[in-house]
Parts: structure tokens; C-alpha cells; sequence
């Protein structure tokens, strides 16, 4: 027995012998095998981290009639603050605000329902339902708004025909209103996800306590709940806002001609050729998204959310 | 797990409640579905069945071309981005720099598609740039347009948007794993790769498999990056979008979202009632075995 199992031990390379080739070694645990694990953070930074702090230096340069050159230009962010476009960008982040509080006033609950209420066997069954929402096309779910809020649509249609208003409301698509509908549509699911991943720490005792102390519903879920679940609550909030602030979809089709966004402005700049401008609008947006991050990260360590995995 | 002290009115009301959000977030790709085979398309009185969009749809061979190039990036980001998703899920539980590693990993989800599209393009550009220096200098053109804007740049755009989701899927099925498995089967002789395949893989496959139709249903789904970093050839989904923007919300408009929401319906649907079946039998299983035996 001995030494077969000793064989097998140094053939699977993990102490491989000096008589073995170089093709063993180069492809051994210690060779190839030992740096493929670090493909995805070589590509992720190559592709990702790399092109997203370069924005600031681009940002800088200055515009040439087609491309641009190397420069060291404010000239983009002049451009960008004191034009409309920042008037713009403020209240798209308003929007996204008003989408992040309503997502989470509609979702967040069914986190806490779920974790609380529903058998454990049962309850990542649950969560999946969310997910077929989730999956299909962004596109087509925004796209699916219009014949639903439209003039001819089902909600005016429906009203009409039970005599609740004698015109079609117009105000719900092709306004604020209708992209802040969209972006609650398209990202809300993301609320649910997280929030239950933040819930998954709650120990089930907590609640049992909570009730046992006499502690009301609202008490409960204000003062104990949200702080303890504020990692994944932050996080939803965060992918919900800045997708909401950076997304060019939803006002492109739901917004109307007014309906602008930071995503829309990057597109439009491109269009336009203004290369420095779009990477400016692009640096404010990887600012904000960092400093969101860094913040949530100091006030609610955003790696609790993950300890479930670990 | 319905609380013994609550009302049961309550607790049906928040189930209620629950399907009644699901029900809200996919009720409008139904009607837009429901409409996609109405002879006489939106807000048409009379309402006759049909499949003639579809034909019109997989008639036209531009469409046609577009579903095809979109096949094959759907493709391409399942072969790279799942095993750089399993990749990542492994590097992460052995690293020690957790942290740093989610947020590089995760960040793609916190970026706005539009904003990660428009870096791209500019990182492109100026890597052909600085390849064509690099060709010059060398008085060959052997780097003369890598990066020029085609499948590749589309490509790489897909997998920076779907390896984050092969990496959570994969991962949540891997936390049920237990790595005193694997040295087991290390001690027992087994190389790394012998490990993997043969005790580990088998328990985490599902999540493979999942997180293989996830990536396959967002690369098919995805528009903004693709329409940006796509160069000379249209996706499905680019399609649409300008049909959209320059046309308007036409019959072959309803059939193209009708395609996309039924391809996705039935493959995300297919994998829940199979998971939902596995968990059950797996359940059944537990409880067959975690019964006393009966005594002779």
C-alpha cells in the first residue's frame, strides 16, 4: 500500500522528482497551474481597471478635430460645469435617488419576509424568482414599458375604461417620471439579491429577541434590522444609483427629448467627437462611484456581505 | 416558518405581495410578448394570432446575421467568462487580499454600461496607437489592428460585463463545498487537477452549468457595450435598439423582444425547475437517510 499511494503522490506533481521533465514542471502545480488562478485579475485589470483610471488622463487632454492630443487641459470639466449638462447631471442623480427609495421601499421587505418568515429549504427558491425578471433583456423590459404607460397603454386604457379618469395621463412616460418607473423596473431586483444576502447574516435569534422584548414591527425593522443588514442594503442602493445616474437606456426610451443622464451625455459626446468630454463625464462618474464605495466601506464594512460565501 | 403568534392573513398577504412584484416586473414582457403575435400589432381592437412577425423576423437576413453574430459572442463570452468565473471563485477563497480581489471582480456591476463602453473605446484606440508605434519601430506589421474595433473588442466588452455573474454564481455554489474534501482526496494521492475534477467539480457543477446560461442569456441580452465596441457587424439586440430610436415600436419590433424575452424565459425557466427539482430530491434524500432505522 505504501508505495502506491506514495507514487501516485509525487505523479500528481506536487513534489515532482528531479528525474521528471520540464514539460511536468512548466505544467506542474508549480508552474502553469500555479499562475492560470491569476488570468482573471490580469484581464480584469488589463480591460477594466486600467481603461477606468486612464478616463482622468484623457480627461485632460486636449481636443483635436477628430481624436485628441496629450495635453493638460481643464478645458473639459469647464465645459461640462458650466453647461447645462451639470444642471443635467444633478438631476438625473435626483432621479436615481427617488428610484434607490423606492426600490428599497418595495423590495427590501421581501428580503426580510423571506429570511424571516419563509423555511429555510424554501428560501433561496424564493429568491430565484426574482432572477427571471433579472435575466431578461434590460432592454426589453424598458421596451415592454411603453404599450404598458403609453397614451394607448394598458394603465390608461384600464383607468379609461373603469371611469376612473376620462384622459389618458401623459405625465408617465417620456418624463421624469416614466425614467424614474424604468429604472426602478430594470434594477429593483438587485435590492432583493442584496438585501437578502445582507439578511443572511441576521441570525434567526435576532428576531425571536427582538419580539420577546416586546418590540414592535416598525422598531424592530428600523433599529435592528436595517443596521444590521446596512452592508447589502448600501450596496443595492449603490448599483441602483449609479446605474440609474450612468444608464443611458431608460431616459433614451422612456425619458423623452428633455430626459438626460450621465450615460446619455458620454453618448453624445462621442457622437460629437469630443473625446475629453466624454472621459471627463466618465472620471466623475468612476469618482463618485469610488467614493460611494470608500464611504460605505468605512461606515458598514461591505465585505460582511460576502461572509455568507466565505 | 410561519410565525405561531402571527395572523395567517398576514402571512398570505406578504406572499401576495411578493408574487404580486414578480408578477409587476414581468407582467409588461408578457403583454409586449402577448402583442408580438397580434395579427394587427399594438393597440389594435381586434386581437387575431399569429406567428407572421416571427416569420418576417427570421425571414429577414439581415436579422438573421445579427442573431448569428450574436451567437457566436454568446458563445465565445461562455467559453472564456465561466472558466475565468470558476478561476476567480478559486483564487478568491485561497487569497488573502479578499477585499481588493471582490472589488476588481464585482466592480463591472457597479459601472455603468455606457460609461465602461466609452472607456473601452478610447483604451482601444490608443492600444492600436500604441501597437502601431510598436510595428513601426520594429518595421513590421505584426500589431498593426489588434485592437481595431470588431468581434474582439465586442468580445472583451461581454466578458468584463459577465464574468462578475459567473464569478457570484459559481462562488455561492462553491461556499457549499468543503475544502477538507479536497485535501482529502490530496492526501490520498490525487493531483490538484485529479482533486478538482473528480471530488470537487462534481459538487459544483450545477453552478457551472448555470452560470454557463447566465452568461449566455446576458452576452444575447446586451446592447449599450456592444453597440459601442462592436465595429462593422450588428447584434440582435443593436438591432432592435435602432430599430426602436428610428423606426418606433413596429410589429418586427414586438417579435425581436418577443425572441429575446422567450429564448431567456425558457432557459432561466428551465434551470429554476430543474434546480428547484434537484433541491427537492436532495431534500428527500437527506430525510430518507437521517431516519432511524427501524429496529428488526
Amino acid at each position: 500500500m505504501p508505495n502506491s499511494a506514495l507514487d501516485n503522490r509525487t505523479e500528481g506533481g506536487r513534489h515532482p522528482p528531479a528525474s521528471e521533465g520540464l514539460w511536468v514542471r512548466v505544467l506542474g502545480e508549480n508552474g502553469v497551474q500555479k499562475w492560470v488562478f491569476y488570468i482573471p485579475v490580469v484581464f480584469m485589470t488589463l480591460f477594466l481597471a486600467v481603461p477606468m483610471a486612464l478616463t482622468v488622463v484623457w480627461s485632460v487632454f486636449e481636443r483635436t478635430q477628430f481624436w485628441m492630443k496629450p495635453g493638460l487641459t481643464l478645458f473639459a470639466y469647464e465645459t461640462f460645469f458650466t453647461s447645462a449638462r451639470a444642471e443635467n447631471y444633478l438631476f438625473s442623480m435626483l432621479h436615481a435617488a427617488i428610484a434607490v427609495v423606492i426600490s428599497f421601499a418595495l423590495a427590501f421587505p421581501i428580503a426580510v419576509f423571506v429570511r424571516r418568515r419563509i423555511p429555510a429549504a424554501l428560501q433561496h427558491r424564493v429568491v430565484l424568482l426574482f432572477i427571471l425578471p433579472f435575466m431578461i433583456s434590460e432592454l426589453v423590459r424598458v421596451f415592454a414599458l411603453r404599450p404598458v404607460l403609453g397614451r394607448n397603454g394598458v394603465i390608461n386604457t384600464f383607468l379609461m375604461d373603469i371611469g376612473v379618469i376620462s384622459e389618458p395621463i401623459t405625465v408617465i412616460l417620456f418624463s421624469p417620471i416614466g425614467v424614474v418607473i424604468g429604472d426602478v423596473i430594470s434594477f429593483m431586483p438587485f435590492m432583493v439579491f442584496a438585501g437578502f444576502l445582507a439578511m443572511e447574516a441576521v441570525q434567526g435569534y435576532v428576531f425571536e429577541v427582538c419580539e420577546d422584548l416586546g418590540a414592535r414591527t416598525l422598531r424592530a425593522f428600523r433599529e435592528v434590522i436595517v443596521p444590521l443588514a446596512a452592508p447589502g442594503i448600501f450596496a443595492g442602493s449603490v448599483f441602483i444609483f449609479v446605474n440609474s445616474v450612468g444608464g443611458a437606456l431608460v431616459p433614451t426610451l422612456l425619458g423623452g427629448p428633455g430626459a438626460v443622464n450621465a450615460g446619455l451625455i458620454v453618448n453624445q459626446a462621442i457622437v460629437a467627437i469630443d473625446f475629453p468630454l466624454a472621459m471627463a463625464i466618465s472620471a466623475i462618474m468612476m469618482a463618485t462611484l469610488m467614493l460611494l464605495l470608500y464611504i460605505g466601506h468605512r461606515m458598514f464594512d461591505l465585505t460582511k456581505i460576502l461572509e455568507p460565501l466565505s | 416558518m410561519q410565525d405561531d403568534y402571527g395572523s395567517i392573513w398576514s402571512y398570505r398577504a406578504k406572499w401576495a405581495y411578493l408574487l404580486a412584484l414578480v408578477g409587476v416586473l414581468l407582467a409588461p414582457v408578457f403583454y409586449v410578448i402577448y402583442i408580438s403575435f397580434n395579427e394587427y400589432g399594438f393597440a389594435a381592437r381586434i386581437y387575431e394570432f399569429t406567428l407572421e412577425w416571427y416569420v418576417v423576423v427570421l425571414g429577414d437576413k439581415i436579422l438573421v446575421a445579427s442573431l448569428e453574430w450574436t451567437g457566436y459572442l454568446a458563445l465565445a463570452s461562455v467559453l472564456s467568462s465561466v472558466p475565468m468565473g470558476l478561476l476567480a471563485a478559486k483564487f478568491y477563497k485561497r487569497t488573502r487580499h479578499k477585499v481588493a480581489f471582490v472589488t476588481l471582480m464585482l466592480l463591472p456591476l457597479f459601472v455603468p454600461a455606457d460609461i465602461m463602453a466609452s472607456s473601452l473605446l478610447v483604451y482601444f484606440k490608443n492600444l492600436n496607437r500604441v501597437f502601431e508605434g510598436l510595428s513601426d519601430a520594429l518595421g513590421s506589421e505584426l500589431f498593426y489592428g489588434w485592437f481595431d474595433l470588431g468581434f474582439l473588442t465586442a468580445w472583451i466588452g461581454q466578458v468584463l460585463y459577465t464574468v462578475p455573474y459567473a464569478f457570484v454564481v459559481i462562488l455561492i455554489t462553491m461556499s457549499r463545498y468543503r475544502d477538507q474534501q479536497t485535501e482529502a482526496a490530496r492526501g490520498c494521492g490525487a493531483s490538484a487537477w485529479q482533486a478538482f475534477w473528480q471530488v470537487e467539480f462534481p459538487q459544483i457543477w450545477v453552478g457551472v452549468a448555470s452560470s454557463c446560461a447566465f452568461v449566455a442569456i446576458l452576452s444575447f441580452n446586451e446592447a449599450p457595450r456592444t453597440a459601442l465596441l462592436k465595429g462593422g457587424f450588428d447584434t440582435f439586440a443593436n438591432v432592435l435598439v435602432a430599430q426602436m430610436l428610428n423606426i418606433g415600436m413596429s410589429e418586427e419590433s414586438y417579435a425581436m423582444a418577443g425572441i429575446m424575452s422567450i429564448l431567456s424565459i425558457a432557459i432561466i425557466g428551465s434551470i429554476l425547475i430543474y434546480s428547484m427539482a434537484r433541491s427537492e430530491r436532495l431534500e428527500r434524500e437527506r430525510r430518507v437517510k437521517a431516519q432511524p432505522l427501524m429496529s428488526q
